[in-house]
């Protein structure tokens, strides 16, 4: 009987909510784009659409609730959180998912317009928004304290169509936790926010176990209003999941883990190699390892789909040559792009599992192994811009970070943005900041690489450094940005419990900027491409976190003598070694001789009487 | 008259002696400057030159200086060096400068007397001691002097502005005195402490041909002067910074010692190792010991007011916030004012061997800690022990001669004797 009442009751409600919620409210996708030496990436992006009136009037159906309420209590516009492990390998993988847009640096990254009169306003919705977020998705988002707040400048642009009326009070608040690590305990909230939950569609693939144990990845949340032209405004939320598996890794066996190397018979060796001899072998198939199947590399199989998806965005892509064969279950039909480079799969509603196996490609092992990776790959896009960033000298007294900038392009400049978020304990001295382009000498005075640089020094225990540089490199060249900075010493209670590992220093923001942005478009693209570089390790000199009552003690000791010695010689009189009251050894027996002489004199004349009886 | 011409030609040429030595560093060996800069013995949070240039790029570039934790020096100094022509030669030529107007002062001081008869008191070996040329040589050829002028530290300075003030006192000036002093104060803040003696000393040097005035009256105008004097610098530096934020990122960080850097005192490592809820307990202490010692060795040595200022130069050297080998080598430079009591001393030789021990054994601790890693910050911490130690020994001990020396006047007879204090 409760069965049927509930039945009743969810048609009713399906009933209710039909004619409102149309199709394009929500979708989901998962491309999975085969990346050169063994590697796979897959993005993940959810989709969701709610128009500002439900949400205004706390209507949720695909926007979550939990979210929705933190931003509508902390007055915010649009908001953007990232959750990001590893490093994008652009050398090899070529240009970033996105265009860099859906990623972040190494750690959490958020960054927020919140909608406040004054900055002391923004400050407080600030840390009322890092508070609630902290709980909702179990990460230290709570530790984006003043010294991790930054209020870029150049950097970040709102992505959403925000009427001019919001727009003049919209404060964007930026803030870093570069040593959180990103966990399973982040990916369950994560999933939870979608409107299946990860109990059907593509993110049923999402495993904590394969997700964290990728090469890359980065897990975005991006919430912002847009408003189509005609249309009625939407608060569009989007959730991206992007990660590089390794797919020999992925692929080794649950139950044995650990890997060996395989014995000689199943070796495979390239034959092209000249010393390629019975006894020595060149392995063929490292670098061309790309066959597998979903549940090989993610664990699982896909269960069915998402009922509330769209059905018009077919639900996982594949991004390899046409020619290669791809096996798929039975319920889903293939669908190949006229690129020639990507297909795409729909899977009826009512497919149980669907499973997608890449074979071996046919090679022709004959002709070179080459030919086979070109064949099995699409090949990468070169990104706009290389970045990558260290430290100099040595030592934990003074050094310098060093980035270099690499604009691939044979012809086009590349102007952008970097970013940087300096922890307090990092004293960065802007007057030593050089850019010269390789194999030149110095800075060229007429053409200045460095063409605008903003600059809010750290204070002490109270706010990070933050750096924002426009720069502009020429075509087909390098350019090193070098700055000295010094490593204070701190408090010994301002260490962390592993202080000699370390303190993490947040990545590098580096906004591409569109050299042409098209102002008519409904939501002009201010950056063209973005990318971070990795995070960096500063060691700071440390103190000897034993011995605080020794250094207390050994310290007053000094001052004393100091103070004692001298008020002594101030206070004390001179007199002559022969004058004055004596306090040496003999006085001192001679006067206790005195005071109990005569009781040692009797008990001594006592005892000798004894005797004599 | 002969004898005047042949001293002046003598010192002039000692100035230039030490000033080809500091241009020929300067010059010969380019990366030695930087390198000096950088060494915590030398630059301090509150003078080292690299800080300073940071100050004076966001000076130049419109960014407060004081709205960041690196520069903690005072105002006049964004003025001064932004009008010095960019090329690093007029630096240079600057801080030699400076150094041979300090030992211009330390000369007169000197050549006055004062350090063997004051007003108040006639020391019976007075005759034995150095000339002011001496003194000067000393002080131009301390190797701590040289490697703070050529490290570029800011203190050289205030070491310059307190030589000043002493020698204008010494010289009847009370108002100059009080102006140098104020200068002095404005640059570092502890030079305030050295008021008290210095009233005293203007007081005793006043020229005899004028009307004496009344203590009171005299101590008064010149406090009034000092007020005066650091009201119109504070005020000056308001008009070029725009705020008065400046107060507390210049004088605040060295009453809150907010910024531990390493340096040769005691206060960095106690405050790091310090427990939160007592640093500023600790900290009040700190301030409280260090002025503790104006009053009592005022009061015990009011007859040689110069000995006062001379002791008091030491303890600021052992004790200020941020300390570094420029403070010692102005206290170096005023202990052989006091040649005809050294043979009353009773450990020059543990004190020199001290004091050679740290210097040399410092830096090679300090590598040890920061570079090699071979050694923890316990090793950099034992040798500022060991020298604040050797130093605060120096001190008493020429307490202890000074006033040993006073007692002899009383009893002649003593001379030579076995004393003890009770």
């Amino acid at each position: 009987m409760r069965q049927l009442f509930s039945l009743l009751l969810l048609s009713l409600v399906a009933l209710c909510f039909a004619p409102h919620a149309s199709a394009a409210d929500y979708h989901e996708q998962l491309v999975l784009r085969p990346l050169p030496l063994s590697a796979l990436l897959a993005s993940f992006n959810f989709r969701s659409n709610t128009t500002l009136s439900a949400f205004e009037a706390h209507n949720f159906r695909f926007f979550p609730r939990s979210l929705g309420q933190i931003l509508q209590h902390a007055g915010t516009r649009e908001l953007h959180l990232r959750f990001s492990l590893g490093r994008w390998d652009a050398e090899s993988w070529g240009a970033r998912p996105w265009e860099g847009a859906r990623e972040g640096g190494t750690g959490v990254e958020l960054w927020a317009w919140l909608e406040a009169d004054t900055d002391e306003e923004a400050d407080r919705k600030w840390r009322t928004l890092t508070n609630a977020l902290s709980g909702l998705f179990c990460a230290s988002l709570n530790f984006i304290d003043g010294t991790r707040t930054t209020r870029p400048v150049m950097s970040f642009q709102p992505e959403g169509n925000h009427p001019n009326s919001t727009m003049t009070n919209m404060h964007l608040l930026y803030g870093v936790l570069p040593h959180e690590v990103v966990c399973t305990e982040n990916l369950t909230p994560f999933l939870k926010l979608l409107p299946c939950k990860g109990k059907a569609g593509i993110a049923t693939l999402l495993d904590g176990h394969k997700l964290f144990d990728a090469s890359w990845q980065s897990m975005a949340i991006d919430v912002r209003p847009v408003c189509p032209p005609g249309g009625e405004c939407v608060l569009e939320m989007e959730q991206t999941i992007d990660m590089v598996l390794d797919i020999e890794r992925s692929k080794r066996p649950r139950g044995n883990p650990i890997p060996r190397p395989p014995p000689a018979h199943e070796l495979k060796c390239d034959t092209s190699k000249p010393y390629h001899s019975g006894d020595t072998c060149f392995p063929a198939d490292y670098n061309a390892n790309q066959d597998w199947s979903l549940s090989q590399i993610f664990g699982r199989t896909m269960k069915g789909t998402c009922p509330l998806t769209d059905p018009n965005v077919p639900p996982v892509c594949l991004q390899v040559p046409n020619s290669r064969g791809v096996y798929i279950t039975g319920g889903a039909t293939e669908k190949k792009n006229l690129d020639l480079v990507s297909r795409c799969y729909e899977i009826a509603p009512d497919t149980p599992e669907f499973e997608m196996v890449l074979p071996r490609p046919e090679s022709n092992e004959e002709s070179g192994q080459a030919a086979v990776v070109v064949q099995e790959v699409v090949k990468p896009e070169t990104p706009l811009l290389y970045a990558e960033r260290s430290f100099t000298g040595h030592g934990q007294e003074h050094g310098g970070v060093q980035t270099i900038l690499r604009n691939p392009s044979p012809d086009t400049e590349v102007e952008f943005i970097y970013m940087e978020t300096l922890p307090w304990f990092m004293r960065i001295y802007l007057h030593t900041i050089e850019a010269r382009i390789e194999g030149q000498a110095g800075a060229s005075k007429q053409d200045p690489l460095i063409q605008e640089v903003y600059y809010r020094p750290a204070v002490d225990r109270a706010r990070g450094t933050q750096l924002e540089v426009r720069m502009r490199i020429p075509p087909a060249s390098t350019v090193f940005l070098t700055y000295d900075f010094e490593k204070s010493i701190l408090r010994y209670t301002e260490y962390p419990p592993d202080a000699n590992r370390g303190f993490d220093v947040a990545a590098a923001v580096i906004t591409i900027l569109n050299p042409n942005p098209n102002p008519n478009a409904t939501s002009p693209r201010f950056a063209a491409y973005n990318l971070r570089t990795t995070s960096l390790l500063c060691s700071l000199p440390t103190p000897d976190f034993s011995m605080p009552y020794n250094v207390i003690i050994f310290t007053s000791t000094a001052i004393a003598l100091a103070f004692g010695g001298m008020f002594n010689i101030i206070v004390r009189r001179f007199v002559a070694a022969n004058e004055g009251p004596e306090m040496t050894l003999t006085a001192v027996k001679e006067r206790l001789r005195k005071r109990f002489g005569g009781f040692l004199q009797k008990y001594r004349g006592k005892a000798d009487e004894k005797k004599s009886e | 008259m002969d004898g005047g011409k042949v001293t002046l030609g003598r010192t002039a040429g000692l100035y230039l002696g030490a000033a080809v030595l500091r241009l020929a560093l300067f010059t010969l060996f380019p990366g030695l400057a930087d390198l000096l800069t950088g060494r915590v013995e030398i630059s301090t949070p509150v003078t080292s030159f690299k800080r300073l240039q940071e100050g004076l790029f966001l000076y130049d570039h419109n960014v407060s200086p004081y709205d960041g934790g690196v520069y903690h020096q005072a105002p006049l100094f964004l003025p001064l060096f932004s009008l010095l022509p960019s090329l690093p030669i007029f630096t240079y030529l600057l801080y030699i400068a400076v150094d041979i107007l300090s030992a211009g002062a330390l000369l007169k001081i000197a050549d006055s007397g004062e350090a063997g008869s004051s007003a108040l008191f006639t020391s019976p070996r007075r005759e034995k001691r150095w000339s002011g040329f001496v003194i000067a040589t000393v002080f131009l050829f301390n190797p701590f002097t040289i490697a703070t002028c050529i490290g570029r530290s800011t203190s050289v300075f205030t070491t310059c502005a307190i030589l000043h003030a002493i020698a204008k006192a010494v010289a009847g000036a009370p108002f100059g005195a009080m102006v140098a002093l104020s200068f002095a104060a404005y640059l570092s803040m502890y030079p305030l402490l050295l008021l008290p003696p210095l009233l005293l000393l203007c007081y005793d040097r006043q020229p005899p041909e004028s009307a004496i005035k009344p203590g009171v009256q005299s101590a008064a105008t010149n406090i009034l002067v000092v007020v005066g004097v650091l009201a119109a610098l504070f005020q000056m530096s308001y008009f070029i910074t725009g705020s008065w934020e400046f107060l507390p990122s210049t004088y605040g960080v060295q009453l809150t010692l907010s910024d531990l850097t390493p340096n040769i005192g005691l206060w960095w490592y106690f405050f790091i190792e310090m427990f939160d809820s007592f640093r500023s307990f600790f900290l009040a202490v700190f301030w409280l010991h260090l002025s503790c010692y104006v009053g009592g060795l005022t009061i015990r040595l009011r007859r040689q007011p110069l000995v006062v200022l001379t002791l008091l130069l030491g303890i600021f050297s052992i004790f200020k916030p941020y300390p570094s080998i420029s403070d010692a080598s102005l206290f170096l430079a005023m202990v052989p004012l006091y040649r005809h009591v050294f043979p009353l001393m009773r450990y020059t030789f543990v004190i020199a061997a001290v004091i050679m021990y740290t210097t040399f054994l410092g830096p090679a601790f300090y590598h040890l800690w920061i570079y090699a890693g071979s050694g923890n910050a316990n090793f950099f911490y034992a040798i500022t022990l060991v020298w604040g130690l050797g130093q605060s020994l120096l001190v008493c001990d020429l307490t202890f001669a000074v006033l040993r020396d006073e007692w002899e006047v009383e009893r002649p007879e003593m001379v030579g004797k076995d004393i003890r204090q009770i």
